[in-house]
């Protein structure tokens, strides 16, 4: 599962996902991507299972790169616990998604596998996305 | 062979910013700035649907006539297209003035002929690194695409820029090394295994501002 080597702090503010991906948000390796239609904080569990749906439909050959790394720890406090007393502990990562970011992206399968591979990664996110293949970026 | 230059009709337009911007793209327009030459920029305007078919039939990648009201304004190459992040919808476009005989630099895309062996016979797969070549030549005969021959592409091969034949009059402006196709062996049986299994346990990373965060 994606998590950062060495992070700077433990734990960080939680900030805001207003506006749009104003990088990463075209295809820049495959032919075929996954492009966020919706802000979310994606976890490393939700992409390491689209990752996981993707590669099981294409088998051998083709290539998927992943463009999204969950570099921001997210805390949460414990059950029954009453507010105050600091923040959470950290349990998990996240990227912070905004819509228009190119999330995967997928090379060297044929258009109807590299789709069907891409429809089943989007079942397993938290948001919409929408298929956008390498002809209708160009010009 | 010589491409054909295609006719796009504009609108000059005296307003410009965001505002007036906005106001001609709610209307199915798409501003437009054609510079070049050294003459002082012209800020034009055009119809959306009209540009869409071009860049959808492959014609924006020429050398385009502009013309205003029956009479041609310049002949200009496409330069950037600038779109919407999520619609994907044409939110501005830049024009280069150029002659028709004048030596240009464009971005052609490449497009691949043939089916690599490496690919074929021993299920290589087949990477395209660049999807552009800058090329240098005379703006009318400027290529749509140019096709690189991959037929005879065994796995772990590559070609380079400097490999790609080029069309007469041309020449790489691309060094000639950048690495622009590989085919490179798929995954064994097992390595799809292991990339398609449970994923490993979490690893805790380590904190650089600990020390500091102790102290505080």
């Amino acid at each position: 599962m994606l998590t950062p080597k060495r992070v700077k702090w433990r734990k960080v503010q939680r900030g805001r996902m207003t506006g749009r991906a104003t990088r990463g948000n075209s295809l820049t390796f495959g032919d075929f991507g996954l492009q966020a239609l919706e802000p979310c904080w994606m976890t490393n569990r939700q992409i390491e299972a689209a990752r996981i749906a993707m590669t099981r439909h294409i088998k051998r050959g083709g290539k998927v790169w992943i463009k999204v790394f969950p570099d921001k720890p997210a805390t949460k406090k414990p059950a029954e616990v009453r507010m105050g007393s600091g923040k959470g502990n950290p349990e998990f990562w996240v990227a912070v998604v905004r819509p228009g970011r190119v999330l995967f992206e997928l090379s060297g399968v044929a258009p109807d596998i590299a789709r069907e591979a891409l429809r089943l990664a989007a079942s397993k996110l938290p948001i919409g996305t929408k298929v956008v293949a390498r002809e209708e970026e160009t010009a | 062979m010589p491409t054909k230059v295609h006719v796009l009709p504009v609108e000059l337009r005296e307003t410009t910013g965001t505002s007036s911007a906005s106001a001609l793209r709610a209307k199915g327009m798409v501003p437009a700035v054609l510079y070049g030459h050294g003459d002082a920029p012209r800020h034009l305007s055009m119809e959306g649907r009209a540009f869409e078919d071009l860049a959808a039939r492959h014609e924006a990648s020429g050398v385009l006539t502009l013309v205003h009201a029956g009479k041609t304004i310049d002949t200009a190459l496409l330069r950037a297209v600038q779109r919407h992040p999520v619609t994907r919808r044409v939110i501005h476009v830049d024009f280069q003035r150029v002659g028709l005989n004048e030596a240009v630099t464009a971005r052609v895309p490449i497009a691949t002929v043939g089916v690599a062996p490496g690919v074929k016979e021993f299920g290589g797969v087949m990477d395209l690194l660049s999807h552009h070549l800058e090329i240098e030549g005379p703006a009318d005969q400027l290529p749509e695409h140019i096709d690189i021959d991959v037929s005879e592409l065994g796995v772990h091969r590559h070609v380079s820029a400097g490999d790609v034949k080029l069309p007469k009059g041309f020449r790489l402006v691309t060094p000639p090394d950048t690495v622009l196709i590989t085919v490179e062996a798929s995954k064994t049986a097992r390595q799809v295994e292991e990339s398609a299994t449970a994923p490993q346990e979490q690893l805790e990373p380590e904190v650089l501002g600990q020390k500091s965060e102790s102290k505080a």
